[in-house]
């Protein structure tokens, strides 16, 4: 039986849906909520879910295959795959100082202070680490 | 199999002396759900009645699933669905005496996808269709456009005026009961719509078409820019891409059009040190297109 998802949907967000779908289930996978093996509901039954397009859900399934995050069973439909980095340090690398640089574009304007900047962010990191855990054990 | 299920060449046509289409070249691949938008006057409405043959052009050609608008047989016409906000259909009948009618009609028509998309609307088959309400009636026209089993299927604003439950009972019909052969063209205002239903997006202005692409790729063009709000004269005459700006307390919120990567690098040779970028969500990227139209009218 295919894994429920509680994902949320945000018209209007920068982000276009089938990006949030991809960042919806990553997140998943990384706290645990989805365990390798899994098996994700059908295209067509996220699309109902989510009341969009199933051709959007079916490009979000794509690029979750293409990074690594899920498997193909032929005629099955789509798993979890086992946790394994398919990026190399260099990509890594661009990826993690391109999603700084958007969360310091966000940020840089509300008048924090780095310390408290930086304390948010290490709060956010613990509670993953938290999910995590408990997602495991 | 056919490429294209709307294509127009050089497509003119005016009243009196208002162009209402100015050498409109539009092309509609088959399959998916497309959106097409644009601003009350833009030629959505004319170009409707040149494709189904109601209105004939000045010039230049016009195909719908190939076949030229001028000379549409009825046999094409059965291929073709189009929904307005009008929901135009006999008062006097009863809902089940309309199906069977049209039923009758259309050998193309699937029962099943009818029942379905009624269900949804919660709709008693006994009923007069003059004493439905305004959402049961766009069901029921919806229903019946759906179970032609068209080719294309052209939907006018049809959620205008729908409360939201009958709004979701729409889309959900549009997204899940479509056969996977039909071609749908999506206009609407509401850009929740459109991001959930469609594909690709078309922008239409004074009669030519602007945008032509998916709603990603469009989105990704437009991106807001924040500078400090004395730099708001230098912006206006040196930044090309500038779509539309806004003074808010010291700062000048700015949306720009395919702005170069090194975007940050051309503001500061203009002396602007402070500027910050970020991307936009599908509607504010439109609202800020249709924004530049808006003012380049004047």
């Amino acid at each position: 039986m295919a894994a429920t998802l509680q994902l949320q949907i945000k018209v209007g967000d920068p982000r276009p849906i089938f990006r949030q779908i991809v960042d919806g289930i990553g997140l998943a996978i990384v706290s645990g909520e989805l365990q390798p093996g899994d098996q994700l509901p059908s295209v067509r039954t996220l699309g109902m879910q989510l009341s969009i397009n199933p051709n959007t859900v079916a490009r979000a399934y794509a690029e979750l295959a293409t990074k690594g995050l899920v498997d193909s069973r032929q005629g099955l439909g789509l798993f979890v795959g086992q946790r394994k980095q398919m990026l190399n340090r260099g990509e890594r690398n661009k990826r993690l100082q391109s999603a700084v640089q958007r969360c310091v574009n966000e940020v840089m304007h509300l008048h924090f202070s780095d310390e408290e900047v930086l304390k948010a962010m290490e709060s956010q990191l613990a509670a993953l680490h938290g999910t995590q855990k408990k997602g495991l054990g | 199999m056919l490429r294209n299920v709307i294509e127009t060449r050089g497509l003119c046509k005016s009243f009196d002396r208002k162009q209402a289409l100015h050498q409109m070249d539009l092309c509609i691949p088959a399959g998916g759900v497309h959106a097409l938008i644009g601003s009350n006057g833009a030629g959505k409405s004319t170009l409707f009645r040149i494709l189904l043959g109601f209105l004939t052009a000045d010039s230049g050609d016009c195909l719908l699933l190939g076949q030229d608008s001028r000379q549409l047989t009825p046999e094409l016409r059965g291929r073709v669905g189009y929904v307005n906000e009008e929901h135009t259909l006999p008062d006097w009948l009863q809902v089940q005496r309309l199906k069977a009618m049209q039923q009758q009609l259309y050998p193309q028509w699937n029962d099943n996808v009818y029942r379905q998309v009624v269900g949804n609307f919660d709709v008693d088959p006994t009923q007069r269709v003059g004493s439905l309400s305004r959402g049961e009636r766009a069901g029921v026209n919806l229903a019946m456009a759906l179970a032609q089993s068209p080719e294309l299927l052209i939907l006018d604003e049809p959620t205008l005026g729908l409360d939201v439950v009958a709004r979701q009972a729409f889309l959900e019909a549009i997204l899940f009961c479509t056969q996977s052969n039909t071609t749908v063209v999506y206009c609407s205002h509401q850009m929740d719509e459109v991001e959930r239903l469609a594909e690709s997006l078309i922008i239409l202005e004074r009669g030519e078409v602007k945008v032509n692409c998916s709603l990603d790729e469009f989105s990704g063009r437009v991106q807001q820019w924040m500078v400090p709000a004395e730099s708001r004269e230098l912006v206006l005459q040196k930044v090309p891409q500038l779509l539309s700006s806004r003074v808010i307390e010291d700062h000048l919120w700015m949306y720009v059009l395919d702005a170069p990567p090194a975007f940050a690098s051309q503001l500061k040779l203009l002396g602007i040190a402070e500027a910050t970028g970020a991307s936009v969500s599908l509607p504010d990227a439109v609202r800020a297109f249709m924004t530049r139209h808006h003012a380049g009218q004047e």
